[in-house]
């Protein structure tokens, strides 16, 4: 296959280094992919941009895969993503069928991941050449829909999600106006440093690591509850594809829900291994089994998230726009590079394109061959104490953050202020996920809002005259906006039924 | 209805467009949150009930604030020690914060972990991939 010739053997060092550390630090509980990724970037400025895509894709695939390992050993969720794999794998690994638990999880991960990859490969150049045509209005609607979208899965309330992505657009325009070169929300004090507003990255691991750091210090850094586990007690149980069979329907259709909602910008996270999970139990022969240690959930929560991966990367690379946290600091890497992801990334980068795909399929199957064969001890991992590995993270966000702009020390503060901002945030109820989204579209969002307004001159109704595009873009976002008052309403009313049950 | 519907700026002012508009969205925003507040407490009968808490029963004010002091501290020696010299404190005094005691073991351990993480960084961002350091 050709689509292989572009990858060096550096590069296949780097995806190896990468799924080996993205493993590591999925399976610690409190790190994501999104800060493995976000630690990683500083070492891709000395790397051209092959290389460093396969770093960072490994670090993707490895981050979210190795969430499975403390979800089934102890019960707590290493990924956000990986949530609905406790419900199963924990209550196996307390029968003492812990390896054969991993093992189903790890199996499963890598069909999802390639069942994504397959839908990324085929779906991502017919949506960027739908996009080619669009023009600033489309372009500003397609972002109002992504709001719309974080708006209607963000957790708690609604209006509070709306709020939070509504804020990070509006400190998003700080700085300069590229059009009339003029500055606004401003300090006078800072206008030299604030001249192009504060920097993606720094912003982007305060609000995800230093606001950790800070919540952790506050609980006292207390090491999580470790159990003594015995990974394969019941010796006669072992893993055989066997399990699978009969599983088949279960995984092609967790594969297509993970992958659909990867799609959806600004989703990501849990949302896709809930909703398979769900589903799986609808389904299911015998639903009353499940959570209590059945493969079949297993199944479900794990080829769920890795269908993730590649459905976010769809709209990141066919539009621009990201699919989740960890592919917004994605962007920031290729910005670093000099390259901008949108409609005309894949036409214009084919040997870039190749190069994520065939990096995708490569970091797949090292992710299985790395963790089928070293389960045992990759299940060590997570009795790394915090206070060893916490303390080396803040100095690499502080590296990376000073390094990003060849050595700004401005940048170090706005890491430590977004940082305690993002601890404040999580206090107050503002929702990180959706500030960060809109901080990243902010700026895009008023480019194509003003250079539409110029081409109507200042007519508001170009937002909804401008062909069909726009009208089916307009009930994407009247669709987004009922389905999340709808959704907020029924959990509204299932949680008032659950403490009515449990007061009587 | 036609000049509700437009929108007209000088070019010269078109800095201040879209932030104004999303001024006024999270304003609105605001208020909506405050009626709503307002509506359940009244409708739970707690309208004056206020018992928000910032830190959690019992937070660890060491760790905390210690953090806090530690990671402004860290900033502000940076440029002027340099980044070896600053990296290698700021993670020792971090470590021992975080251990909780000031055992031989835990001195040693910080110390050992303090000098070989600053070196690594230092040696592969700073000297292999020529990455600038403070």
């Amino acid at each position: 296959m050709d689509i292989f010739s572009i990858l060096t053997p550096l590069s296949i060092v780097l995806v190896f280094t990468g799924v080996f550390m993205g493993i590591i630090f999925g399976a610690i509980p409190g790190m994501t992919a999104t800060m493995a990724i976000a630690l990683f970037l500083p070492l891709t400025y000395a790397l051209d941009m092959v290389e460093a895509i396969a770093l960072l894709i490994g670090l993707y695939v490895g981050g979210i895969s190795g969430g499975l390992v403390p979800a089934m050993l102890l019960n707590i969720p290493g990924t956000p993503s990986s949530l609905c794999t406790t419900f199963d794998g924990y209550p196996m690994t307390q029968k003492g069928q812990g390896e054969k638990a991993l093992k189903i999880g790890i199996t499963a991960s890598i069909i999802g991941g390639f069942f994504s990859l397959t839908i990324l490969y085929f779906f991502a150049p017919i949506l960027a050449s739908i996009a080619i045509e669009f023009s600033s209005v489309e372009k500003f609607l397609v972002i109002l829909f992504a709001l719309t979208v974080i708006a209607s899965i963000s957790k708690g309330s609604l209006l509070g999600g709306v709020f939070s992505g509504v804020l990070g657009v509006y400190l998003s325009l700080i700085g300069m106006f590229p059009d009339n070169n003029t500055l606004r929300l401003v300090p006078p004090v800072l206008e030299e440093q604030l001249y192009y507003g504060f920097a993606l990255l720094p912003v982007l691991i305060g609000l995800f690591a230093i606001a950790q750091i800070m919540q952790e210090a506050e609980e006292g850094m207390k090491p999580a509850a470790h159990q003594n586990i015995n990974l394969s007690k019941n010796k006669k149980n072992k893993f055989s594809l066997r399990i699978f069979n009969g599983q088949i329907i279960n995984t092609i259709r967790s594969s297509v829900i993970g992958t659909f909602i990867g799609m959806l910008p600004g989703v990501g996270g849990s949302a896709a291994s809930i909703t398979a999970y769900s589903q799986t139990k609808n389904f299911s022969k015998n639903p009353e089994k499940l959570g209590t240690g059945e493969p079949e959930g297993i199944i479900s929560s794990e080829s769920a998230n890795n269908g993730l991966i590649g459905g976010a990367l769809i709209p990141l690379l066919s539009l621009g726009i990201p699919g989740d946290s960890t592919t917004a600091v994605l962007i920031g890497a290729f910005l670093l590079q000099g390259i901008q992801v949108g409609p005309l990334f894949i036409t214009t980068n084919p040997e870039l394109w190749s190069g994520i795909v065939s990096t995708l399929i490569i970091a797949n199957i090292l992710m299985f061959l790395l963790m089928f064969f070293s389960i045992r001890y990759m299940a060590k991992i997570v009795y790394i104490p915090k206070y060893t590995i916490y303390p080396i993270i803040i100095v690499m966000c502080v590296v990376g953050s000073y390094a990003i702009n060849n050595g700004v020390m401005f940048d170090v503060w706005t890491l430590l202020l977004f940082g305690a901002l993002g601890y404040v945030f999580m206090k107050i109820g503002i929702q990180l996920a959706p500030f960060l989204i809109g901080f990243i579209l902010g700026k895009q969002a008023e480019k194509y809002f003003i250079d539409s307004l110029k081409g109507s001159d200042g007519s508001l109704t170009v937002f909804f005259t401008n062909g069909p595009i726009t009208i089916i873009l307009w009930l994407m976002i009247i669709g987004s906006i009922a389905f999340a008052i709808y959704d907020n309403y029924r959990t509204k009313k299932t949680a008032q039924e659950e403490t009515i049950t449990k007061v009587s | 209805m036609n000049d509700f519907l437009t929108l007209e700026f000088k070019f010269s002012e078109s800095h201040t467009v879209f932030p104004k508009i999303v001024l006024s969205i999270l304003v609105m925003l605001l208020i909506l949150i405050v009626i709503n507040q307002v509506i359940q407490r009244y409708k739970d009968g707690k309208l004056t009930d206020f018992n928000f808490k910032f830190f959690t029963g019992n937070y660890d004010k060491l760790k905390f604030y210690g953090t806090v002091a530690l990671l402004i501290g860290y900033g502000l020696t940076l440029e002027l020690l340099g980044f070896l010299l600053s990296s290698i404190l700021f993670m020792f005094l971090i470590m021992l914060l975080y251990i909780g005691n000031l055992k031989r073991k835990a001195i040693l351990l910080s110390l050992a972990n303090s000098i070989l993480t600053s070196f690594i960084i230092w040696f592969v961002f700073g000297q292999m991939f020529d990455i600038t350091l403070p």
